[in-house]
């Protein structure tokens, strides 16, 4: 197992290299001039020249890349072309609200897609069965930002239970913290909890179906241990999956919904980045979400040989 | 007889609903099981002997599936109307079950410890480390070596004839009066055929739990049963005990299946061939027509007009030997 992980966390290294090279040369390639946005709308060519020349991007593509990897061996992202601060201090700066929505998400997401679509299996083509998927399908259907605006009318404005948009750290205190993350939570986890809570049902009906269900029953054993021990830990090697895949779609998600919520995390950052063509800090973002990804699939991966006695590395 | 019976099914009916209409899969059974005796019930494959099996521990799929007529009695109490929480406590506590398939019928995310134990739990209410004990107790019992060790393995890690061992100490952990084997062998290599049946066997002598052997194999009947009910198209066509219908079986169909044994002790022709086994022509009817008369006629050499017509009545043909049959008297003429 250990060999195991080490191996997995050394072939990640390509992965990341593939991703530092993709990302600068394309946004390179893209159109949109940093220097130009800094220069101001009325600059003549020359003084669009003489920022380049300072921020280094006259140099030719190859000795750009081949300095920023040296600095990146280092730990070293960069600077920020507009703000003059570290890569790496702005990254960490609005890292707590991202990870806090993107966990706050997938709690509610699984929260909710597990007991649904169990329930749905075991009570398949049933009335209950048919609400709940009818449900997801919905969820599944609706724009997270629709969604988003919704809640924010009834439960922030209608009935002020909640904050309309923003964040409270953690370390001002825990309610408001809590606060402030359930409605983007609930706006982006609904989306989220369809797919899982469908795939949940899907694997459990297979799994209800197998031999070794029909000895659980005639085992007289209570049904919601069939349910939860014998069936759901047969089934979970998918449905795990599919939180893994929903935690990537998760990272894109996040950009919109912070934004509707107007919470300072890397999803705004990463707008404001790209709009402005803020080319070390796009490159720190994206190869942060890329090893995140990595980071996430090599951890499912793991799941699975505790989940399946059979599968072992 | 009936007062020593702990198990009495009586006319049951067991009927699903497919796309092509009612499959009568159990079409009027009654037999009754002895305290500690072994009965084996025997017929083709899809002549009911399973869904019979079912029916008794009422695990027929609702969805698809219900016991339409008849009575199933455990020690004098109904199972047919009684809750489906007393037939929790009931199902691998008082009557257990064991099935063909070893390969698939345990579960494969838990541990075989874990497995046995919770029976225990679920029925006797003893504590998990008591129910853990008993799990050991009842693999030594399989004679399953270094049960200690297996307890905290995997079905994966055992084979085939261990798991089997493993599903009979499951449904004997909690002493139960009844154990139901649908096909317990039919899917294990024939040297451990012989070692589970044997354990079986074993195991009832000295736990005085009854024993219903479902199977297709008139070999395993004879070495293992006292009793035999022959089913044919969800119908019992022959009754006896296992000597009387070894010796002289009464019903076409028992003939039919007992020519299509292969024998060692008929003699074998100059070229050193023996006769060809015979098969049963024809193929078991669609159960979704309700069958008139005698339902192995159109397959039957002794059919009569009035075998397709009306059906035969159980008779009396001998001590504690019963049959479904118009044409016996011929019939036992020929043999």
């Amino acid at each position: 197992m250990t060999s195991y992980i080490v191996r997995r966390l050394f072939a990640t290294l390509p992965v990341m290299a593939v991703v530092a090279l993709f990302v600068f040369f394309l946004l390179r390639f893209a159109p949109g001039d940093p220097a130009a946005i800094i220069a101001g709308d009325d600059a003549t060519a020359e003084s669009i020249a003489a920022v380049r020349a300072k921020l280094g991007l006259d140099r030719p593509m190859v000795e750009q890349f081949v300095v920023w990897v040296g600095q990146l061996l280092q730990g070293d992202m960069g600077v920020s072309i507009f703000s003059n601060l570290a890569v790496t201090r702005l990254i960490a700066q609005r890292l707590e609200p991202t990870v806090a929505l993107t966990l706050s998400t997938l709690f509610v997401a699984v929260a909710l897609a597990i007991p649904i679509g169990v329930v749905a299996a075991w009570k398949a083509r049933k009335l209950v069965d048919r609400l709940a998927m009818a449900f997801a399908v919905l969820g599944f259907a609706m724009p997270t930002f629709v969604l988003a605006y919704i809640l924010i009318y009834f439960f922030a404005v209608q009935w002020q239970l909640l904050p309309v948009q923003g964040y409270s750290p953690i370390r001002e205190g825990f309610w408001p913290f809590v606060e402030s993350l359930i409605l983007p939570s609930v706006a982006l986890g609904i989306t989220y909890m369809a797919l899982i809570a469908r795939i949940t049902r899907a694997s459990m009906l297979e799994v209800l179906a197998q031999d070794y269900i029909r000895t659980a029953n005639s085992k007289g054993l209570a049904t919601d241990r069939v349910l939860l021990l014998h069936a759901l830990k047969n089934a979970a090697v998918p449905i795990v999956t599919v939180i893994g895949i929903g935690i990537a779609l998760l990272i894109s998600g996040v950009v919109i919904t912070e934004t509707v919520f107007n919470i300072p995390g890397l999803g705004r950052l990463t707008v404001d980045a790209v709009l402005k063509r803020d080319y070390p800090v796009v490159q720190g973002l994206i190869l942060v979400f890329a090893g995140a990804k990595v980071l996430v699939n090599l951890i499912i991966d793991i799941s699975y040989a505790f989940l399946d006695p059979r599968i072992r590395y | 007889m009936a007062e020593a019976s702990i198990l009495e099914v009586r006319d049951l009916h067991t009927q699903f609903r497919t796309l092509d209409g009612i499959v009568r899969a159990v079409d009027g059974v009654s037999f009754h099981v002895g305290r500690g005796e072994t009965l084996g019930i025997v017929g083709e494959s899809g002549c009911g002997k399973s869904v019979t099996a079912m029916s008794i521990l009422r695990l027929i799929p609702p969805e698809t599936g219900r016991i339409a007529a008849g009575s199933i009695k455990f020690e004098g109490e109904e199972l047919t109307t009684l809750s489906d929480e007393a037939m929790k406590r009931l199902r691998g506590h008082r009557i257990s079950m064991i099935f063909q398939e070893p390969m698939t019928s345990l579960n494969p995310v838990l541990t075989v410890g874990t497995q046995i134990a919770e029976n225990v739990v679920r029925h006797l209410n003893v504590p998990w480390s008591a129910a853990r004990d008993r799990a050991r107790e009842m693999l030594d019992l399989v004679r399953i070596a270094d049960a200690r060790r297996r307890l905290d393995e995997y079905p994966h890690q055992l084979s085939g004839g261990m798991r089997q061992r493993v599903m009979i100490a499951m449904a004997l952990s909690c002493d139960p009066q009844v154990l139901i084997a649908d096909e317990p062998t039919t899917a294990l290599d024939v040297t451990i055929q012989a070692q589970i049946l044997d354990l079986m066997i074993e195991l009832k002598e000295k736990t005085g739990t009854a024993i219903v052997l479902i199977t297709h194999d008139l070999g395993v009947v004879a070495e293992t049963t006292e009793r035999v009910v022959v089913m044919y198209a969800g119908r019992k066509v022959e009754e006896a005990p296992v000597e009387a219908l070894f010796a002289e079986p009464l019903h076409p169909y028992t003939r039919g299946l007992m020519r299509a044994i292969p024998r060692l002790d008929v003699e074998a022709d100059a070229a050193g061939t023996r006769p060809r086994l015979q098969e049963i022509p024809g193929l078991v009817p669609i159960l979704t027509k309700p069958i008139i008369g005698c339902a192995f006629a159109p397959r039957c050499g002794f059919a009569t007009d009035r075998c397709r017509s009306e059906a035969p009545p159980l008779v009396e043909g001998g001590t504690g030997h019963t049959v479904a049959c118009w044409e016996v008297e011929r019939l036992r003429a020929s043999a």
